[in-house]
């Protein structure tokens, strides 16, 4: 830079010199850059969208379940509980080591290891450490239930349809 | 100093190129969409727990997985079109626009609430639309990617198609051809254009050169069957409108389609992709055995030869979308008006059976109709032999001749394309003017063997075809036909057809005849593409048993005038060569066993004959006598 010589320390020690505002400048840039690209590759780590079945499913209309029903969708790891006008959907996946659960009298029953769960998916029983996970439920706008398995509720927490 | 000004310029164009990149990567333009609609739901919701589960929901990749209809589809379609199944949105802009809802899909309404038939869950989207299922932008996802195979039917159409063919190509009428994937019944009523385009794949004679699997067995054109998968809509469209547009070489007749059967066909063919939804393996199997099954029946219990039975086979089985019969006309094959006065029984019978058999170079498919069939077939045409009405030279020709030799007689008729050896350019003084009268007669009244010249000796008197043949030099030719030049040409070739000749022969025709006349001796050497009128095929033995000695004589010492045959006395041929040459044609198209005890020879297309090695080459590699 052909500046004339100008004497360029001023009065004040921090006072802003040229050269200090630059490295600030530089600085700023750099870090911004590096926490940028910092931050990509966190949130690149976590994919967007996996080829599994969606997580985010409708089960079809409320009419389809009958009151005091209890529906286990296999394919999709969900039972679906109805009763009365209420309806909920608890995860059929054991929480010891990710057998489907089945159905049964007092609530659910793994097959593997004999983990038992009550109606309402708390533990009764075998090694499982934690009870079975609620799904939020929710009323399409066409009129289909839809079941979000990103999203767990707290256990009696039901959709009035 | 500047050191540092550089670097802090440098940090900052790195940190905007870092957040560009970052912005690109993780700000969507779907985002922005969902967003919208969750606003805009959110607005519309009427309860809390509505509103409630709005809330939960953050901007996120929806898709759709669907394995039960052949390879497994991810439709990530919703991912924009979040609100494609949400009935508030109906008069929403794009992407934020309800699905329509249609009777014709097979939506019902219940209790005031359309329900859909084909439930996006079930069946994703791209099996109906086509596009790129896993898309997130809509250049990719609607297929206006000019290498993305699948583009979105009826709505979009790539910029590498046709400007002009375009607008032609949209309209979701298109998507039948997807409807028809599961939807295979002949008279599905949701598939119109693919019934019509089915009905024309018949009417239009297609089915004899082409197949498609359970339709049709022709084997002169390419299969058909999986062509839907293969090929986007504008080759279909295009390459029936024209098939040299694709293919120069094809030698597909261009048929008279109108635009609503072209795209007809297009629809129909879209749909053939092989294997569909509602098909597997096994059961097009069964369903081919059962063709098979159906069609030997159908042979055995074939009626009676009668013209009647003919005449309607005629229409069943579209004779009229190439040849022309009385009123109908399909512009590409020869005129069966007269047909009685001009061939046999026993002609018309070899021609179906393989049209190959009496014209050599004929494009004309083999129908594997039942013998009873071409019986009919040839009983009906016999019935033609009214003798045309017309009077004057003119009317004759425009009535018989124009249709190949063309209005102007520049050999360029409605059929000349599909024709070979190809109709003969009359305005060609040179060569008009260097033959004999007696030939052209001769021609007229015999016909062309070996080519579609017919014999007009019973359609047209004597006196008729004189009469023809004036108009024809005085209309067309034109210059006055000077004093023929005598040429001394033996009548008989006085070279003795032995082994020994034909190989000299051969050698002859490798080094100078190969160019144009091929090796094969086709017709097909690698300049034939470039003339006009092209090289005469030396395997059409009907034509070459038929030309007497003298005649190629003539032809090769002195050249063919008004075509590429030059004269080659003038390049150092005696007529003892000329001699050799001429036996090494006939061997080529001899029935009989030539004097050695021999076989007639075939030309030994890899035969390495280099200009330096003078060596005979080997006809019969079985030979001891070859090295």
């Amino acid at each position: 830079m052909k500046t004339p010589a100008k004497p360029e320390i001023e009065e004040g020690g921090d006072a802003m010199t040229r050269r200090r505002l630059l490295s600030w400048l530089s600085g700023f840039g750099l870090l911004g850059s590096l926490i940028i690209t910092v931050l990509s590759n966190l949130i690149f780590i976590k994919p967007r969208a996996t080829y599994g079945q969606p997580n985010r499913f409708s089960i079809g209309k409320p009419e389809d379940f009958p009151s005091g029903a209890r529906l286990s969708l296999d394919a999709r790891r969900v039972c679906i509980v109805r009763d009365g006008d209420k309806i909920a959907a608890i995860s059929t996946t054991c929480t010891h080591l990710g057998c489907i659960v089945s159905v049964s009298e007092t609530g659910f029953a793994c097959p593997c290891h004999g983990s038992r769960y009550d109606q309402d998916g708390n533990v009764t029983g075998g090694p499982a450490p934690r009870a079975l996970p609620w799904y939020q439920v929710s009323l399409a706008p066409n009129g289909d239930i839809e079941v979000d398995k990103d999203t767990e509720i707290e256990a009696g927490n039901y959709l009035r349809v | 100093m500047s050191t540092r000004v550089t670097l802090a310029v440098a940090s900052f164009v790195v940190l905007i190129v870092h957040g560009i990149v970052f912005y690109d990567q993780f700000f969507n333009r779907w985002e922005k969409h969902q967003t919208a609609y969750f606003e805009q739901a959110r607005s519309l919701a009427k309860t809390d727990a509505e509103r409630r589960a709005l809330d939960q929901r953050s901007p996120r990749i929806e898709q759709i997985i669907v394995t039960q209809f052949g390879e497994s589809r991810v439709d990530r379609c919703t991912t924009c079109h979040v609100a494609s199944d949400d009935p508030r949105f109906q008069n929403h802009a794009q992407p934020l626009r309800t699905h329509p809802y249609s009777a014709a899909l097979g939506d019902v309404q219940v209790n005031g609430r359309w329900e859909r038939r084909h439930k996006f869950t079930d069946f994703g989207c791209t099996i109906c639309h086509d596009g790129q299922g896993r898309g997130l932008e809509s250049f990719y996802a609607h297929g206006e990617d000019i290498f993305w195979p699948d583009p979105m039917l009826g709505y979009v159409t790539q910029a590498s198609w046709h400007t002009e063919f375009r607008p032609k190509l949209t309209g979701k009428e298109y998507m039948q051809a997807n409807c028809a994937q599961c939807h295979t019944e002949d008279n599905f009523a949701g598939t119109p254009l693919v019934q019509r385009g089915r009905q024309l794949f018949f009417e239009k004679a297609c089915y004899g050169c082409h197949r498609i699997e359970g339709l049709s067995n022709g084997t002169l054109g390419p299969d058909l069957s999986d062509v839907g998968k293969k090929y986007k809509i504008n080759y279909l469209w295009e390459h029936t409108v024209n098939p040299r547009a694709f293919q120069p070489t094809s030698f597909m007749p261009k048929f008279d389609l109108s635009d609503e059967e072209i795209k007809a066909l297009t629809v129909f063919l879209k749909s053939r992709r092989g294997i569909n939804f509602a098909e597997t393996a096994l059961g097009q199997y069964r369903a081919r055995l059962q063709q098979v099954k159906a069609e030997g029946a159908k042979q055995e219990t074939s009626a009676m030869p009668s013209a009647m039975r003919g005449e309607q086979l005629i229409g069943e089985r579209s004779c009229t979308a190439c040849h022309r019969l009385g009123e109908k006309d399909g512009h590409i094959a020869p005129d069966l008006s007269y047909e009685g006065l001009i061939r046999d029984e026993d002609w018309m019978m070899a021609h179906f059976r393989e049209p190959k058999s009496k014209i050599p170079d004929s494009i004309m498919p083999v129908f594997g109709f039942a013998d009873a069939d071409f019986r009919s077939i040839s009983a009906y045409l016999k019935t033609r032999s009214t003798p045309p009405p017309f009077k004057t030279a003119e009317e004759i020709y425009k009535g018989l001749c124009a249709r190949c030799h063309g209005e102007k007689g520049d050999g360029k008729g409605v059929t000349y394309l599909y024709l070979d050896p190809a109709p003969r350019d009359l305005t060609k003084a040179s060569f008009m003017n260097s033959k004999p009268e007696e030939r052209f007669l001769q021609s007229l009244k015999n016909g062309v063997p070996g080519t579609s010249m017919p014999p007009w000796e019973r359609v047209l008197t004597d006196e008729q075809r004189r009469t023809v043949l004036t108009y024809v030099f005085e209309t067309f030719v034109k210059e006055p036909r000077g004093q023929l030049k005598e040429r001394k040409v033996p009548d008989k070739n006085p070279v003795a057809f032995n082994v020994d000749s034909i190989h000299r022969g051969e050698e002859i025709f490798l080094n100078r005849c190969t160019g144009c006349h091929g090796r094969k001796a086709d017709g097909k050497g690698p300049n034939s593409l470039d003339i006009s009128p092209r090289p005469r095929n030396l395997r059409n033995s009907f034509f070459i048993n038929n030309v007497p000695d003298k005649r190629l004589f003539d032809s090769i010492l002195y050249g063919v005038q008004g075509t590429a045959m030059p004269s080659w006395i003038d390049y150092g041929l005696t007529q003892n060569d000329a001699g050799d040459l001429i036996n090494f044609i006939r061997s080529l198209n001899s029935q009989t066993a030539l004097p050695g005890g021999e076989k007639s020879p075939t030309l030994t297309s890899q035969a390495n004959l280099s200009q330096t090695n003078q060596e005979v080459p080997c006809l019969n590699k079985g030979n001891d006598k070859c090295k």
